[in-house]
């Protein structure tokens, strides 16, 4: 418990950390706002989402790069180090001689990572589906208590990728490498949607698995069912995770 | 009290450490020298559970830091860059830290006031300097009131005062009864604040005893220290083991 509340205060004081909320919070609302406004203007254009089932649960898929910053800035800001003869230092350091179990060390980060992520993940779910049924009006798919295991799905997808990015950058000790990867793969190209042309084993790799947690409507020859896809999101992330700490546990910090 | 048993360590294809081996007693100041580079960082990320030994154990008050619950009570701990992210303020970084051990945070600013911090708390610690970045690594230390303090180069960037104020604190530690182990490569420094010395030169302890017997026939610690570490000094010849 004292582990958890130190790495709640840690995350709290790094200022990454509240970029991910801002972008979090702001990306996923500000792009279900323009694509409800799209909608309600020309509802015939159709797309991928025409009866709007995934209106602003698609937004919530693409908002997740919100939660990526998060657990890449918990675990980078371990290992982050200006030059030589700075005032500052590694933090792992300090981490470390005030919490020497590092079992006890990773699960209380890991905790509180997955705090912070699921309330995230919760407010912005909440502001995302609220904009994108209230501005198309009356063209909005209502929702019902059916969405109510969607919303905790993407709950579980924010948090689940979160301990990903968390796992990714304990290995590589540095968040370029994570962020890159795993930004590029939530925005820019989808190089896991890619994938699913050449195989449709592709449709398993964590990132769309998850999705079918929440996000119904998918151009893809491979059905999975909800809880199915985050079956298979929590083993990627428990095996990553897994190896993440088997490293953290052995290695000189 | 620190114990250090026949602790070793190689990086690579590199043996840093050879069965390095000295204890540091309560109530008394411990010095632990050598030059660059000779492995006093290493032994002590050792003995506070950072880095792996291939053989030999460290021990503090009987235990392996590691297994201790609230280590801040039992050891403070001043290593290379002290650990302060720079985006926090000082105040901030010893707040998480106190948490941590379940200290009130009455202390953060008993500490901060301890090292003369106060004012530049609420300063993020990336604009510190370097002195100020190791009086808040000493702030840290000191959180837990603990019986026992390792020093990893404890003067490096301080000024005059800051080492006056440091000397002063340290042997007001020993005094109470407490456990003192600071590494230097600043003999001079030394000579002044420790009880019993522990030389190392190239990953082995080539001397160690009270600062008598370690300085012995030499005109002063520094003349026993380069004789002792240029190679061709007399070797383990001195002290022996306490």
């Amino acid at each position: 418990m004292r582990a958890l509340r130190a790495e709640l205060l840690k995350l709290s004081g790094i200022p990454s950390a509240w970029v991910a909320v801002v972008v979090g919070l702001v990306v996923p609302f500000a792009v279900a706002a323009l694509n409800a406004g799209a909608r309600s203007a020309g509802r015939a254009a159709g797309g991928s989402d025409p009866t709007g089932v995934d209106a602003g649960f698609q937004e919530l898929a693409f908002g997740v790069i919100g939660v990526v910053v998060l657990g890449v800035a918990a675990a980078s800001s371990e290992y982050f180090a200006e030059g030589g003869d700075s005032a500052g230092g590694r933090q792992i350091t300090a981490s470390l001689t005030a919490v020497p179990s590092r079992v006890r060390f990773l699960a209380a980060k890991a905790g509180a990572l997955v705090l912070a992520a699921a309330a995230l993940a919760v407010l912005s779910t909440a502001a995302t589906l609220t904009v994108s049924r209230v501005v198309p009006g009356e063209f909005a798919a209502p929702l019902t208590s059916a969405d109510a295991p969607r919303v905790l799905g993407v709950v579980a997808y924010w948090v689940l990728t979160a301990l990903l990015a968390h796992g990714l950058t304990l290995l590589t000790r540095g968040g370029v490498v994570p962020l890159v990867v795993l930004i590029l793969n939530t925005s820019v190209v989808s190089v896991t949607y890619l994938l699913t042309r050449v195989t449709p084993l592709a449709n398993y790799l964590p990132d769309l698995a998850g999705a079918r947690m929440f996000v119904r409507t998918f151009r893809s020859s491979v059905e999975i069912p909800p809880l199915a896809g985050g079956v298979v999101m929590a083993a990627w992330t428990l095996a990553l995770f897994g190896v993440a700490a088997a490293v953290f546990l052995r290695r000189d910090a | 009290m620190i114990t250090i048993d026949q602790v070793s360590k190689r990086r690579g294809s590199k043996q840093i450490l050879t069965e390095v081996g000295f204890e540091a007693r309560p109530g008394r100041v411990t010095g632990f020298l050598g030059p660059n580079g000779a492995g006093k960082s290493s032994t002590l990320r050792i003995l506070l559970g950072l880095d792996r030994p291939d053989g030999g154990v460290a021990l503090v008050a009987g235990r392996p830091f590691a297994r201790l619950r609230r280590p801040l009570t039992t050891v403070g701990a001043v290593l290379d860059g002290g650990g302060a992210h720079r985006s926090r303020t000082g105040r901030g970084h010893l707040r998480w830290i106190a948490a941590s051990n379940g200290l009130p945070r009455a202390r953060v600013d008993e500490v901060l006031d301890l090292v003369g911090l106060t004012e530049a708390a609420g300063r993020r610690v990336g604009g510190y300097s370097l002195g100020m970045g190791r009086r808040l690594a000493l702030a840290a230390a000191l959180l837990g009131d603990p019986p026992v303090l390792v020093l990893d180069e404890p003067v490096n960037g301080l000024d005059p005062e800051g080492i006056r104020r440091l000397r002063v604190l340290l042997r007001d530690r020993a005094a109470a009864g407490g456990t003192v182990l600071l590494s230097s490569h600043l003999i001079g420094e030394l000579a002044e604040t420790v009880d019993d010395v522990v030389v190392i030169d190239r990953g082995r302890v080539v001397a160690l005893g009270t600062l008598a017997e370690v300085t012995g026939a030499h005109r002063g610690l520094e003349d026993a220290f380069f004789a002792l570490t240029s190679g061709t000094g007399p070797g383990t010849g001195h002290g022996g083991r306490p």
